[in-house]
């Protein structure tokens, strides 16, 4: 298990993510990058406490930046297997230990979908996950039931292909697109999504208009 | 058939806009897609098109519906605001690539000085 890395883009987590990495810990994975994206607040400071590689962004770039700085940390960690995960404290880590046996069965991606306990998600968010999943499948080529998941798993060879230019949330989708371009081989599997009122706080800043621009900066890869 | 200086200026601009989408999709450069590469060949030859022959408006406007033809100082005004404005987001958009990447070496510093590389040994 040493050569799998986690890695957390985190935008003002900390509130949560000494708890989201303690959860990891429990779940068997130790080796944790965290990137703070830019925090106001001591997200930083409190990853580092927790014994994990914390690396900073001095301004905020996206969560796609942070998701790509993570993965390019990894990568120099010498990773051979890394998953990606929302530092809201959404996921459960407990869902890790399958995307890596979906990895080691062969999948080159595999995708988690927010569809366990699917009846817990809000309408407007699944509406919201529904609009963007016919964006997605329209400018990229391919059907995902969750195209917005943050919590993914690549192997050696996509992180090598791989090659995402966004820095904001059409980061999800434009992994898409790789996948697409790439052929590379993926698959999706139910994961489990909490929805606390810290991380129903967090969505609520992801609204219509964060939408609205995913949507823009999607067609404008597309057309630039 | 007479060009007017706003047509053949608009078909040079147009011809070079699809070369360099054809160019970018052969030499696989800015994540190139066959989408990507028609969405633009669409558009700028349907520029072109409407620059060259006029008189598509004139259908176009029967088809859906609106009768008259569209002038050609506000179709060349539109085309030039288009331009400025796709090169300006292209430009905006490079320095927030550029931007992203700067950050994220500065971030990564950190992890060198951990784990700093280890130096060739220089031939004798």
């Amino acid at each position: 298990m040493d050569k799998f890395y986690v890695v957390i883009p985190a935008f003002n987590e900390g509130r949560v993510i000494k708890k989201v990495i303690s959860e990891i810990r429990k779940s068997g994975f130790e080796n944790i990058i965290v990137i703070d994206d830019g925090s106001d607040d001591d997200t930083f400071d409190q990853a580092k406490e927790s014994g994990t590689v914390a690396l900073r962004h001095k301004i905020n770039r996206g969560k796609g930046a942070a998701v790509k700085t993570g993965i390019e940390a990894a990568k120099m960690e010498g990773a051979e297997i890394i998953a990606t995960m929302d530092g809201d404290g959404q996921h459960n880590p407990g869902d890790l230990g399958n995307l890596i046996e979906k990895i080691k069965e062969g999948y080159e991606v595999v995708l988690g979908a927010r569809t366990k306990k699917r009846e817990l998600m809000p309408l407007r968010k699944r509406m919201a996950n529904f609009a963007a999943n016919v964006f997605t499948w329209y400018l990229n080529g391919i059907w995902v039931t969750d195209s917005q998941s943050g919590m993914r798993a690549y192997s050696k060879k996509a992180l090598d292909l791989v090659d995402t230019k966004s820095s904001r949330y059409e980061y999800d989708s434009e992994v898409i697109r790789e996948i697409y371009r790439n052929k590379l081989k993926f698959t999706e599997i139910p994961i489990e999504v909490r929805y606390t009122e810290y991380s129903m706080g967090k969505t609520e800043k992801q609204g219509f208009l964060n939408g609205l621009k995913t949507v823009y900066k999607m067609i404008w890869n597309i057309l630039s | 058939m007479s060009l007017h200086l706003y047509q053949i200026v608009i078909a040079i601009i147009a011809i070079f806009m699809i070369y360099q989408g054809i160019d970018n999709y052969i030499k696989g450069k800015h994540h190139p897609t066959i989408l990507k590469l028609l969405v633009r060949v669409v558009v700028w030859g349907g520029m072109a098109a409407v620059a060259l022959f006029p008189m598509i408006t004139v259908t176009l406007a029967k088809i859906i519906g609106i009768e008259g033809n569209l002038n050609a100082v506000i179709l060349t005004g539109f085309i030039l605001v288009f331009l400025m404005i796709f090169k300006l987001l292209s430009a905006i958009e490079r320095v927030e690539s550029q931007l992203s990447d700067v950050v994220r070496n500065d971030a990564l510093k950190n992890l060198e000085t951990r784990n700093p590389k280890p130096k060739t040994r220089r031939k004798e």
